[in-house]
């Protein structure tokens, strides 16, 4: 689905990125970890097209070829909300720009499915980190993207809501939909995964199945420092 | 700092021998005007500053585009030595203008279409050379400057033409059939454009390598 | 594209007119230019067409600047405009979106103006109505093509003075045009006509209109 081809990530003449080659299947979950400033960041808005690489390429392939009928879910440290709107307001702004036909049913159910339904007409600047996390994660989910792209959703979100993003992930690659999450919490997060990538350093230091990763960790103490 | 002289300072250096030249031209050859005497010769001046200035707002225009199509980084210094340049030969060429004005028409400042499209150039390119020295990370800074450069070159035809309606008074320089010009005072106009020119080049040259080399330090300082 | 570009328009004069302080802080300062400019009058005076046409499309003009950057602002708070760039739709429709909601609220602004340039400024609508109401509309369209272009400086760490200085040399052509054909519709009697700033207004227009679709893109995006 992405074909990553030696991407690197200059920011004036500090490298963020080396030299990075690695590919992305529909219908599975990679598991992205690294330490602070690793990199994982800027690699996956770089695969969101938000960031343009400095070297090397970043090619979609198949029928994620043309960006029109591609739909990107992507999940920022920023969470994309207009304060001055009502979370109802918020996803149906969202989905009228997207393109999509939601009608104020649909849009209601997408709050309930992550439990923001009794405050769907507050506003969503007065919501603490973990309700604007949800309505985020409401945000994102809401087209079935077909390339999900998560940068620590865990962020904020209580036990009950982290339950509920495991079970959406998997959701969505049972969908076909091709995964990316970027974690600290490996723990929690590596059950899911079908696939590890280890920034380290901003190289690639790692890439594998979770079990190579659990025995490359006990060869070798601890390669992560997440 | 001069050990293998390059192109810029050879242009530079002839350029300024060849204005100096050429005021034997608007002193000695050229005969005085009738009307306005001795002050006409600013016009020798006035010109060419005028002239450069536009052509330099033209390099502007041209290397933005060519910055955002092909995202070349020399090409944005020469966008940002081109736009100091043409922004102190506006300078001049409306100060040298509004001496012109006093003199000729009686007035420091009139709304002539072509002094009025220089002013308003000057504030332009004044406002995106403040563009250009905002803290915005490197490229995108680039970006965002290219985009106002040639924003502002698509107004200057506007500008002349909204001057013209308002008020018009200028003479025609060349465009009138008999030019109201004597053939020596054509050809030292001609010879202080040119003269000028070469100086101008250089100058351009000289102000771009600048700039990269500034850019090779702050390179070199944040590799160390 | 289409719906892209209603829903912005849509969730932007949502956001201004419905929540927050909406256009008090652009129609209180545009109020204030006029108090202002009213002291220039002296006792049993009143401003000339000519002045009052002028006080009214620079009150508008400082007023277009706060609503763009209020606009630009929106997507800045929780960084919507990765959102937006994400979207299966061109960018360009953010430009005519927020073009769309510019011109609604400028408009709205004007309808306050109107009157208290005739109540302050000691104005009446006596001369042609029409070529005044259609030059409104042309430079209101060339303002919002050109603040909804510029506007996105906002994102890029400009603020709201430096927009003011990069655009308003840029609008010299729709101002004169929209001062030209308002003080005839205050009662001076031109020989002219509007006829030629109808026509320059339109070319203002079709060339920024055609700039912003081309070049917004540049200006709107992620990180390079």
């Amino acid at each position: 689905m992405l074909e990553m081809q030696g991407i690197a990530k200059f920011y004036g003449d500090k490298a963020v990125l080396e030299n990075i080659s690695c590919s992305f299947t529909a219908g599975s979950i990679s598991l992205l970890i690294g330490g602070n400033g690793a990199g994982k960041s800027t690699l996956v808005r770089i695969m969101a097209g938000l960031s343009r690489p400095s070297a090397g390429t970043a090619r979609f392939t198949g029928e994620a070829a043309s960006s029109r009928s591609r739909r990107t879910g992507y999940l920022g440290h920023a969470t994309f909300l207009y304060p001055g709107l009502t979370a109802l307001e918020n996803l149906r702004f969202w989905s009228d720009a997207g393109g999509m036909d939601l009608g104020e049913d649909d849009l209601l159910a997408v709050l309930g499915r992550v439990g923001l339904a009794p405050c769907a007409r507050e506003r969503a600047g007065v919501f603490s980190r973990g309700m604007a996390q949800r309505l985020n994660l409401a945000r994102v989910l809401m087209p079935d993207p077909d390339m999900l792209l998560l940068d620590e959703p865990g962020t904020g979100l209580d036990a009950a809501s982290r339950v509920f993003l495991h079970q959406e992930v998997l959701a969505a690659r049972a969908r076909g939909a091709c995964v990316v999450l970027v974690s600290h919490d490996v723990a929690a997060d590596a059950p899911l995964a079908d696939r590890i990538l280890l920034l380290d350093n901003r190289k690639l230091a790692f890439d594998g199945s979770p079990s190579d990763y659990d025995a490359a960790v006990r060869a070798e103490g601890e390669p992560c420092c997440a | 700092m001069l050990k293998k002289p390059d192109l810029a300072h050879i242009l530079v250096v002839f350029g300024c021998l060849a204005v100096a030249c050429c005021q034997w031209l608007v002193y000695v050859y050229a005969p005085s005007e009738v009307r306005m005497g001795f002050v006409q010769k600013i016009f020798y001046i006035h010109l060419p500053l005028a002239w450069w200035a536009l052509t330099s707002f033209l390099v502007v225009f041209l290397g933005s585009i060519f910055y955002i199509l092909k995202r070349a980084p020399g090409v944005d210094n020469l966008c940002a030595a081109a736009a100091e340049t043409g922004v102190l030969l506006s300078g001049l060429a409306l100060v040298t203008g509004i001496l012109w004005a006093r003199k000729s028409w009686g007035v420091w400042w009139t709304w002539d279409p072509r002094l009025t499209t220089t002013l308003v150039m000057w504030f332009a390119y004044s406002g995106y050379l403040v563009l250009r020295g905002l803290d915005m990370p490197g490229r995108r800074r680039n970006l965002v400057c290219a985009v106002v450069g040639i924003v502002a070159f698509l107004d200057v035809p506007l500008v002349f033409v909204s001057a013209r309606i308002w008020r018009s008074v200028h003479p025609a320089v060349f465009a009138a059939k008999d030019g109201g010009l004597e053939p020596e005072m054509k050809l030292t106009v001609i010879a202080c454009v040119l003269a000028f020119g070469l100086f101008w080049v250089g100058l351009l040259l000289l102000r771009k390598r600048q700039l990269d080399l500034r850019d090779r330090v702050e390179a070199l300082k944040n590799m160390a | 594209m289409l719906r892209l570009t209603l829903a912005v328009a849509r969730k932007d004069l949502l956001l201004t007119l419905a929540r927050g302080n909406g256009l008090v802080q652009a129609l209180l300062l545009g109020f204030l230019l006029f108090f202002v400019f009213s002291l220039s009058q002296g006792i049993g005076e009143h401003t000339s067409p000519q002045g009052a046409a002028t006080i009214f499309w620079l009150s508008s003009t400082f007023c277009h600047v706060l609503i763009f950057s209020q606009l630009y602002a929106l997507e800045e708070v929780n960084n919507a405009r990765l959102g937006l760039l994400l979207l299966p739709a061109p960018i360009q429709a953010v430009w005519l979106g927020k073009s769309i909601a510019g011109f609604s609220l400028l408009l709205m602004a004007q309808a306050v103006f109107l009157p208290v340039a005739i109540v302050f400024l000691g104005q009446n609508l006596s001369g042609a109505l029409l070529p005044a109401l259609l030059i409104l509309l042309l430079v209101d369209t060339g303002l919002c093509a050109l603040g909804s272009l510029l506007g996105a400086l906002q994102g890029q760490g400009a603020r709201e003075s430096l927009m003011s200085i990069v655009l308003f040399p840029l609008l010299v052509p729709l101002l004169l045009a929209g001062i030209s054909v308002g003080s005839q519709a205050f009662g001076t009697l031109s020989p002219d006509g509007p006829g030629m700033w109808l026509k320059l207004a339109c070319a203002f227009d079709a060339v920024f209109l055609a700039a912003g679709l081309l070049l917004f893109g540049f200006l709107y995006a992620g990180d390079e």
